[in-house]
């Protein structure tokens, strides 16, 4: 136990040396000790920027030989937004149901007809009345089979095909196609989640799925909530309609609440409720890109450029229906119904409206983001402001330094020299538990420098139990060198058992746990590695080198 | 003369105090159980929804202002804090508090206390900033958590699993490094800890919550850690005085370690407190359970654990019983 061969001392140099280097970068978080150029104080001042960004990349650069990685700060000391939604998968399903019913329609009305009434929907439940079902059942139920889509790049259909009673065909959508509409939904949403909120993919948001069908959102330094929350309820599914923007027939439809056949009463931003065709000409599919822009008047607006084969339609739409208007609609409510004065090539469209630059930002997001499958729940909202997480890291570190200050001195007291080795161990044991956590990318919470003070309180323990067998030994009369080779021996199996029970709290606590909690369970875990390594090693070797070197007839513990 | 919180050999006997430390738990146990079901737990968010708004709060808005401007937007109490902002000229703060909005209409739950949520922060900005000139603004939020009816039952569940998952596995891994009995008495410690806990929360009024979880599996880790260095001992006093009265072996073994116990509950008491009084008010709960839990986990390590296992009895058969002893020293 007394032995440190030159390769076990290499070792635990070779740890010590990388756990620091591991922790470094974290000491010039705040530039660089210091030499960080300063960020220019208008960003928008693109030289400036650029100059900036060149500086601070040649300051990196010079840093080379450290790694990358340092401490992510959680949300709740850097500040930010976490949302927990959820999509309801019947709702999935009822909406994907919907969306065939085109190709029903299609399949049923070719040669010959299948004779039948508007098929009902009920949720996830389609119901097709046959007219004729002695000529026309088994055929429309093979046409409906042959119809039925598969699910993303599952081979699960969409629904089953049943006869219910003598004339009806019942479609439901079974359970694991419900399944995997939800997997499917889920990793659209989130991609459509990501280019709504982050269109221009600079933020570091993290959109995590959690389970079939929730999404969370982590967006660090947003400080609204409710601007995040406005972006995503939109289902944002954009239609081209032909409008009939003609007073008196909207009237009649407003009182009698008919309105003509093959049209429908929407709402508009600016007439108030227009009529337009049910069946769109074009639909957010057909768009390939949309952003902010100016109008003539220089206000905000979106514009877009359709893709080429939508751009051609566009064109012919114009060209056959000039001096009437079409509608430009968003989630039901007409954004615009300007008049057609002339065909329009290339298309690209403009919405213009009074809106604010950062209206037609997130506008312009949803629009090209693509509409979502199902709306979302939010279920569980968390924001922190900036000023609260600076005040917690403050009290976090001063904390910190406080425990371990007392527990430095509270060890010196009671066990002199050897007392300071421990606290030597201590000091490589945090820096250990930094190097770990940024080596890890692992993230530093509020709870996780709870978890920290506390690996220094209780990473003492395997210390003190090892100096009581030694003064014990010592009492009994042994020489330093046998009473620390015995209470090494003696306090394994005790300290091993210790610390493997509390590990295994820990790691339940980060099975379950979620957000700051996970992070307290990661720094207790890795705390308690590090401390029994630097317990048993790395004290241990601080005592043994002061032994060979001074060979005391006593230990004064 | 370094410091010493214990003497160095002393023979106190424990184990006749257990009767008196018996009553004792039993008492506390009692009155633990008794504010559980009268006063019941201070559940936060996390485990009851509902919404907690945290602004800064200008010298010219009092909390009656607050709780005017938010009371019409909610069904049930608007509860409103104001607390001193920490350090020197840092605003005030007001605390917003409510519980979770009964859906109106065919709006689900979680819809409910989402709009109500967001009505009240649109409620807060506008009082804030209703005698400013047009695009100013001094509205901060600090903090804001608003939690469904939906995922507030989870969470309880879920913690309420991991307390349970860990007690199981705990019992596992005592039972296969040391005999039966020593897990029933490392179990029962650890359930008198955890009741404990929790009872003192009913009494004061801390707000249970996630973090409260996180600190009740911690005191379990450490009291186990505790109850295990006090076993370890046992067994091998036990060993060494094969005809020694069983009660006298746990008294020695306590004896032994109870410097080391001491000790370490002494440097982590140290740390917690640290934590306690300059982390903040955000861990403040967390520290508390943590400080309360060291103290009763240390206290059950020697009067429950080790009473229980003296209840039970230890199996000392005279043939030297091959016991798992994976990493036992050579002693």
């Amino acid at each position: 136990m007394l032995n440190f061969p030159l390769w076990k001392v290499g070792l635990i140099l070779v740890i010590l040396v990388w756990g620091t280097i591991l922790a470094l970068p974290n000491m010039f978080s705040d530039g660089f000790l210091g030499i960080e150029p300063r960020e220019p104080s208008d960003p928008s001042n693109q030289v400036a920027m650029a100059a900036y960004e060149q500086q601070m990349q040649e300051v990196e650069d010079s840093w080379w030989f450290l790694p990358a990685g340092k401490l992510n700060l959680g949300l709740d000391l850097q500040g930010g937004v976490y949302l927990l939604m959820e999509i309801d998968p019947a709702e999935i399903a009822a909406n994907r149901l919907n969306t065939v019913q085109a190709d029903i329609r299609t399949a049923l009305n070719r040669n010959p007809l299948v004779e039948r009434n508007p098929p009902v929907q009920n949720e996830d439940r389609l119901t097709i009345e046959i007219l004729n079902p002695e000529e026309d059942m088994d055929e429309a139920v093979r046409r409906l089979n042959r119809i039925n889509p598969t699910i993303g790049t599952t081979q699960t259909k969409l629904f089953n095909v049943e006869r219910t009673g003598d004339q009806f065909i019942q479609l439901t959508v079974p359970g694991n196609a419900r399944t995997a509409l939800a997997s499917d939904a889920q990793s659209k949403m989130m991609e459509i989640i990501r280019r709504r909120i982050d269109p221009d993919g600079v933020a570091e948001i993290s959109i995590t799925p959690q389970g079939d069908n929730r999404i969370i959102l982590e967006a660090p330094g947003e400080a609204d909530p409710k601007r995040i929350k406005d972006i995503l309820s939109q289902a944002g599914r954009l239609t081209f309609n032909m409008a009939n923007l003609d007073q008196s027939a909207i009237r009649a439809a407003v009182t009698s609440g008919r309105p003509p056949p093959r049209e429908i009463l929407v709402d508009s931003i600016d007439y108030g409720q227009i009529l337009i065709n049910r069946i769109p000409e074009l639909t957010g599919a057909d768009i390939a890109t949309a952003n902010r822009c100016f109008d003539e008047a220089n206000f905000p607006a979106v514009c877009f450029r359709l893709n080429s084969s939508a751009a051609t339609k566009f064109y012919n739409l114009t060209r056959n229906n000039m001096n009437r208007n079409f509608a430009i609609v968003l989630d039901g409510t007409s954004m615009s119904s300007p008049t057609i004065r002339s065909p329009i090539p290339g298309g690209n469209v403009i919405i213009e409206g009074r809106f604010s630059i950062e209206e037609a930002e997130d506008l312009a997001a949803i629009i090209e983001a693509g509409e979502l499958p199902a709306k979302l729940n939010f279920l569980d909202e968390r924001t922190v402001g900036p000023t609260l997480g600076a005040e917690s890291i403050a009290a976090g570190s001063r904390a910190s330094l406080i425990g371990l200050a007392l527990v430095g001195v509270f060890m010196v007291l009671a066990y002199g020299l050897v007392g300071g080795f421990a606290v030597g161990s201590l000091m490589a044991n945090i820096v250990m538990i930094i190097g770990a956590l940024s080596g890890f990318g692992a993230t530093l919470t509020l709870p996780g420098i709870a978890g920290i003070i506390l690996t220094i309180g209780m990473a003492v323990d395997a210390n003190v139990i090892v100096f009581e067998r030694i003064r014990e030994e010592q009492a009994n009369g042994r020489s330093p060198a046998t009473a620390i080779q015995a209470g090494y021996e003696r306090a394994l199996s005790a300290i091993l058992d210790a610390n493997i029970t509390t590990f295994i709290a820990a790691s339940i606590l980060y099975m379950v746990g979620s957000g700051p909690v996970k992070g307290f369970a990661v720094t207790l875990a890795i705390g308690i590695l590090t401390s029994v390594f630097t317990a048993f090693v790395v004290t241990r070797w601080f005592t043994v080198l002061y032994l060979r070197t001074f060979r005391p007839k006593r230990l004064a513990m | 003369m370094l410091l010493r919180l214990w003497p160095e050999k002393t023979k106190v006997s424990f184990m006749n105090l257990r009767f008196v430390a018996l009553i004792i738990s039993v008492a506390a146990l009692l009155a633990s159980a008794a504010m559980l079901a009268t006063r019941g737990l201070n559940l936060g968010i996390d485990f009851a929804g509902g919404a907690v708004i945290e602004i800064t709060q200008p010298e010219d808005i009092s909390a009656d202002d607050i709780r005017a401007a938010v009371q019409p937007l909610i069904v049930g109490e608007v509860q409103v804090n104001s607390a001193r902002g920490t350090g020197p000229n840092a605003p005030d703060i007001a605390v917003v508090r409510f519980k979770p909005q009964p859906p109106v209409g065919d709006e689900t739950g979680d819809e409910a206390q989402n709009r109500a949520g967001d009505e009240v922060s649109a409620a807060l900005r506008t009082l804030v900033d209703a005698d400013l000139p047009d695009g100013e603004s001094r509205f901060e939020i600090r903090s804001e958590a608003s939690v469904g009816p939906k995922v507030s039952g989870e969470l309880f569940r879920s913690g309420i699993i991991a307390l349970s998952v860990a007690l199981a596995l705990m019992m596992v891994y005592i039972s296969f490094r040391f005999q039966w009995q020593y897990a029933l008495g490392a179990v029962a410690a650890l359930f008198h800890d955890v009741i404990l806990t929790m009872g003192m929360f009913a009494l004061t009024a801390f707000e249970f919550n996630l973090a409260t979880i996180a600190a009740l599996l911690t005191i379990v880790g450490y009291s186990m850690n505790d109850t295990v260095i006090v076993f370890d001992r046992v067994r091998e006093e036990a060993r060494k005085y094969k005809k020694l009265e069983l009660s006298k072996v746990v008294d020695l073994a306590i004896n032994a370690t109870m410097s080391r116990t001491l000790l370490t509950s002494g440097t982590t008491l140290l740390a917690l407190l640290s934590i306690f009084i300059f982390g903040g008010p955000v861990l403040r709960g967390m520290s508390f359970a943590l400080i309360f839990g060291v103290i009763v986990g240390t206290y059950s390590s020697i009067f429950v654990a080790s009473a229980v296992v003296l209840l039970l009895g230890i199996d000392r058969g005279d043939k030297p019983k091959r016991e798992v002893e994976g990493f036992q020293g050579a002693g």
